[in-house]
């Protein structure tokens, strides 16, 4: 199972429905990458709407993602986190500080809009 | 259907009735010897349950249950049913059944476990009474008391345990009913939710204003959320603690909160306990709070005269 990442625009949007497990994890992580470094983005979206359950493990590889693009040139949000996981990361003491965070798709693409252009304004 | 409930309540089965039947001592042998007096038992029921409401219509407390001849027609109808249960000779979940629904009756009607009691007490005095003039082995009668105490007390406890069930659903309901109450989640303005928390905030307290403010966000796809702590009784480090928990959790949404309501010594508090709130928002008002989300979502409060002249 592949995580697809599709592109709007200068933006990356990577909607994952599948548990980040082991090779699914590494390969999520490559693509990503791969799609920044070949075309460059201005932002990645993570959406993780489907996922109903998020370990620290699998907060870990969205995390490190968020961080590796971001070095790229392409700071990351993280959209649609279910309120029983936010609670749970929380509650683990898992800190999210290097992605910015959005509650819907829209919101994430409005925020790495404004991210870039006072980027590009400075 | 209540006491298909109650047998549910109680974990009623095959397993439970032996375990209850082994506690009471009651064998096949009281059964059965119980069954040998059915004849004797009928014989005696009208007089057994006329002499008993009789006495129960003399009772001041009592009285006020049966408040008309036909409420009193009806009991005694379901009385005799009742006693000729106990001679039956056969104790299974169907009896259990029609016991639970006795007590359940009981309880809805409001008769206190006291009169219950008591009037239980009557029963079987006037049962024994009755029963053992006519049993005249002094041996027999003996063995004959002692099978009608043990099944007499077997049905009072599934009573009493329709009773307990009865006030746990209570308590629960209450329980249910005040959480709710103290974790309201009000909408100030589009995007905008305001939780105004009132009295002591424990940990399962906390939890629950975690839960309930994280789904309401999402829920209401919220930018902002107004944590209002003026109604506090006592904010020490582990409250502030769940604050922040709190706080993080609706970031990782992708909200923002916004603490307000903190008094003069509340600030005092959280600095001398050396709690980094640093990434909070805070106002002291909530008026403030409420100017600060709404700059947060791109709107303002303007003067309507200044409106006017734009």
């Amino acid at each position: 199972m592949k995580v697809p990442i599709l592109r709007i625009g200068r933006m990356l949007l990577a909607s994952v429905q599948v548990e980040l497990r082991d090779t699914v994890a590494d390969a999520f992580q490559q693509d990503v990458l791969a799609a920044i470094e070949k075309n460059g983005a201005d932002g990645l979206i993570i959406d993780i709407t489907a996922l109903d359950i998020v370990d620290s493990y699998v907060a870990r590889v969205l995390l490190d993602t968020g961080r590796m693009a971001r070095l790229l040139g392409a700071p990351t949000v993280l959209v649609g986190m279910r309120p029983a996981v936010a609670a749970t990361l929380t509650r683990m003491g898992f800190v999210m500080d290097d992605v910015y965070t959005a509650l819907n798709i829209d919101e994430g693409l409005h925020l790495l809009q404004g991210i870039a252009g006072r980027r590009l304004g400075a | 259907m209540v006491e298909r409930q109650y047998m549910a309540r109680l974990n009623m089965d095959d397993n439970e009735l032996r375990r209850r039947l082994s506690a009471f001592e009651i064998t096949e042998e009281d059964l059965q010897r119980l069954a040998s007096l059915r004849p004797l038992a009928e014989r005696h029921m009208d007089g057994i349950i006329d002499d008993f409401y009789k006495l129960l219509l003399s009772h001041e407390e009592m009285r006020v249950h049966f408040p008309d001849e036909a409420t009193v027609r009806h009991v005694k109808r379901m009385q005799r049913e009742y006693f000729l249960g106990l001679f039956s000779g056969k104790v299974d979940l169907r009896y259990v059944e029609d016991r639970l629904r006795a007590g359940a009756a009981h309880e809805r009607i409001g008769v206190a476990p006291k009169l219950y009691l008591a009037a239980y007490s009557r029963y079987l005095r006037l049962i024994l009474d009755r029963v053992m003039q006519d049993v005249t082995d002094v041996a027999q009668a003996c063995q004959v008391y002692a099978s009608i105490q043990k099944l007499v007390h077997f049905d009072m406890a599934l009573a009493l345990d329709t009773y307990l069930a009865a006030s746990i659903d209570t308590i629960t309901r209450h329980q249910a009913a005040i959480r709710e109450l103290s974790t309201p989640v009000i909408r100030v303005y589009e995007r905008i939710l305001l939780m105004p928390i009132i009295g002591t905030v424990d940990s399962q307290r906390a939890q629950q204003i975690m839960e309930t403010v994280l789904v309401r966000v999402v829920e209401e796809q919220a930018r902002v959320v107004i944590l209002d702590i003026a109604g506090v009784s006592l904010v020490d480090s582990q409250v502030a603690d769940h604050l922040l928990e709190t706080t993080a959790a609706v970031r990782l949404l992708g909200a923002q909160t916004i603490l307000t309501g903190i008094s003069a010594q509340v600030a005092r508090t959280i600095v001398r306990l050396g709690v980094e709130i640093a990434n909070m928002h805070t106002c002291s008002r909530l008026a403030d709070g409420i100017e600060l989300a709404l700059r947060m979502v791109g709107k303002r409060i303007a003067p309507e005269m200044q409106q006017r002249s734009e």
